[in-house]
């Protein structure tokens, strides 16, 4: 019974196709979308995963995110060495400095210090390079986005900058994940930066700490703010804080929004339009199954298959198309580090069941409502 | 419903089977593609608490090894052109030992201006008391003749002024032998501050001159000391402790101190003292521009001698991390 109603469905191949193509752009549209705008969002909290020791920072009490910070005087390091419970507590600075480049070209750059001692604080993986480089005098690594940027179509191993008067060798390529802004990072010690970067009184940004048990790393957190009075943030709060700061203070949110319920929309309305045609037209023949003594429950479970096998394909093509967007866009370095969350498939996968649910539903009304004889007319 | 490949159907089966096979590939895409955010423990060691105090209430500071004597930046009380230097960086020296001599040859020839008028004062006393006692004599021989008409009384009255006279000359001659003495005394100090030795027994630290260069009393050229010495037996550590955290501190605890980039290598420091003045914090970032507003406690610890010397992990100027147990409040 089930493969009579899959053949009456395939049967019309135009019908067929228009619904399987209406599933399939609605999920690729919602997968897509929501799968950019996850990303770009979580560029907001990139600063914070490309540091992969630091349980927790702690930083001023009016810091907000990575790029948001104030300066504490360099004593808060040792304030938060003297907390129970902490491990280990390195400074790190970050700061926006004036590059002149060869050309002559001033280009805005973020510098990062990391510990003189341990290079806490670097991404963990080098496209080329070691950390090690770091100890040589001068040497700065820079992020690969920012090589794309500053340097294309050559390797920036070698090359001078002037930062602040101060020469600087790029020795080093990092594999870090690109801030919101995709600005250029150059990765020093604790103390090239201080240099590299036009002096305030204080310069410590935040102090990267490492619990004694990563497990409590929330209850550690409150003790620093108890003990020290300063912020301290667990690395998925400050992520978190990233990520709302891009959503407080840019339109993404809303654009994105409107994109995913254009979507649904028009999946809602494609798809609804040809389900409910291609029922109609189908109505005799389901009048003649009820004739021959076929129940309504039946005839629910014979649309249930129907509606099962549109969204089988059309999610499925649905999301291949999105996988092969991201994978085919992975190396361009405006898309690095994009990924598709496992919950977005997930999502548009309700909304694909809801879209064909309420469709369905609609167009068995009229099915349940054929008497028999319907057949005849 | 068996499968027959001349009925198979575009729709019904190929279709299907692709969009399965396409979930399939995507869901391990998707899955293989999460983002690595796994927490890493970092590569090298940072300075972490020692056990004892891991979870227990503690302070944490931060500082630089210092020789036990401080560190003595030895100046010159002379200026001139250094013309010897004696002594090399990492030599232990005795007190009084010579570390460098300035030129002495203005010194040395005053000396020898005053040794020969030493000797003319000599001869000029001689010559003053043989006249003295010509004088004498001839006043003598006058006085004992009785005969008024045989010596004028005039001739008297001369041989009395010519005795006294020569007596006066001796006197003068003399005081010219104390103040040439004087002369070559105060030169021969000089040569002797000419030479510049230790003040106490240590460690030569490091020497800014060499032979030939001129040093002054205002210090040496860009404000370097000419040489840097200190008592490197024991060894101290001074850390600084943050004012807001200095009331929480146990003084007289021994401290847990281990040196940049080899924090694994933590050594026990016994407690010296602590300094009764805060002062304001001494950045270590060797910025002219910058300004503090923090101040610190510094405390003073004693290095083990095991850590110490050519073979240990400390070093003078070294920066270091400690620390310290608070005290037991609640």
């Amino acid at each position: 019974m089930i493969w009579i109603a899959i053949r009456m469905l395939t049967g019309d191949a135009q019908k067929f196709f228009g619904l399987v193509f209406g599933i399939a752009f609605s999920t690729l549209l919602i997968t897509q979308q929501l799968t950019i705008f996850v990303n770009l969002l979580e560029r907001g909290a990139s600063g914070v995963y490309n540091v992969s020791s630091a349980d927790i920072w702690v930083m001023d009490p009016v810091s907000r995110t990575t790029d948001v910070a104030y300066a504490m005087p360099s004593t808060a390091l040792d304030k938060v060495r003297g907390v129970p419970g902490v491990e280990w507590a390195v400074p790190h600075i970050r700061a926006n400095a004036s590059v002149r480049t060869k050309d002559g070209d001033l280009e805005g750059v973020a510098v990062i210090g990391v510990d003189d001692a341990t290079l806490i604080g670097l991404p963990k993986n080098m496209v080329e390079g070691s950390a090690d480089v770091l100890s040589r005098p001068d040497s700065v690594i820079i992020d690969d986005v920012g090589t794309t940027r500053m340097f294309p179509d050559q390797s920036p191993i070698g090359e001078r900058l002037e930062l602040n008067d101060q020469r600087a060798v790029i020795r080093g390529i990092a594999d870090a994940i690109p801030s919101f802004t995709s600005t250029v990072v150059l990765y020093t010690k604790y103390s090239n930066a201080l240099n590299y970067v036009p002096g305030t009184r204080n310069r410590l940004s935040f102090v990267l700490v490492g619990a004694e048990d990563p497990a409590a790393a929330k209850t550690l957190s409150e003790r620093i703010e108890r003990e020290t009075g300063l912020k301290a943030q667990t690395r998925e709060e400050f992520a978190r804080d990233g990520v709302q700061f891009i959503i407080d203070n840019t339109g993404i949110p809303l654009n994105f929004g409107i994109t995913v319920a254009l979507g649904f929309i028009v999946g809602v309305a494609i798809v609804g339009l040809t389900f409910s045609l291609f029922i109609r037209d189908n109505i005799k023949q389901f009048g003649a199954l009820k004739a021959i003594g076929v129940t309504n429950g039946k005839i629910r479970r014979m649309v249930a298959a129907q509606a099962g096998l549109v969204g089988l394909i059309g999610y499925g093509l649905g999301v291949l198309g999105t996988v092969g967007f991201i994978s085919a866009f992975s190396s361009d370095p405006t898309f690095k580090g994009f990924y598709i969350p496992w919950q977005i498939p997930i999502i548009s996968l309700v909304a694909v069941a809801l879209i064909l649910g309420l469709t369905g539903w609609l167009a068995l009304r009229s099915v349940l409502k054929t008497e028999p004889a319907a057949v005849f007319r | 419903m068996a499968l027959d490949i001349k009925s198979l159907s575009f729709t019904r089966q190929i279709l299907p089977l692709i969009a399965v096979i396409g979930l399939v590939l995507a869901a391990f895409y998707i899955l293989s593609g999460q983002p690595d955010r796994e927490l890493s423990d970092p590569d090298r060691e940072p300075p972490r608490a020692p056990e004892a105090l891991a979870n227990e209430a503690r302070v944490a500071g931060s500082g630089v090894v210092e020789p036990s004597s401080e560190l003595v930046q030895i100046g010159s009380a002379l200026s001139g052109l250094v013309t010897g230097v004696f002594v090399q960086p990492g030599e232990r020296v005795s007190e009084g030992q010579t570390l460098f001599t300035v030129d002495d040859r203005q010194v040395r020839a005053q000396l020898r201006e005053a040794e020969a008028a030493i000797g003319e004062a000599r001869a000029a006393i001689a010559e003053a008391q043989s006249a003295e006692a010509t004088a004498s004599r001839q006043l003598a021989l006058y006085r004992s003749v009785d005969d008024p008409a045989a010596v004028s009384r005039s001739e008297v009255i001369r041989a009395e002024g010519e005795a006294s006279a020569a007596a006066e000359r001796l006197r003068l001659a003399r005081a010219r032998l104390d103040a040439a003495q004087a002369r070559a005394a105060s030169a021969r100090t000089e040569i002797g501050r000419l030479t510049i030795r230790a003040p106490i027994a240590g460690e030569i630290l490091a020497v800014n001159i060499r032979k030939g260069e001129y040093v002054s009393t205002m210090g040496g050229g860009g404000s370097q000391p000419f040489i840097e010495m200190g008592q490197t037996q024991p060894m101290h550590v001074r850390i600084d402790i943050d004012e807001e955290q200095a009331p929480r501190i146990a003084l007289g605890q021994p401290a847990t101190v281990s040196p940049r980039g080899a924090a694994e290598q933590q050594v026990k420091a016994s407690f010296v003292r602590a300094e009764p003045l805060v002062v304001p914090k001494r950045s270590l970032t060797n910025s002219a521009a910058e300004r503090v507003d923090v101040r610190v406690l510094q405390v003073i610890y004693e290095l083990p001698a095991s850590a110490t010397g050519d073979t240990g992990i400390f070093r003078v100027g070294q920066q270091v991390d400690a620390y310290i147990p608070a005290r037991q409040s609640k």
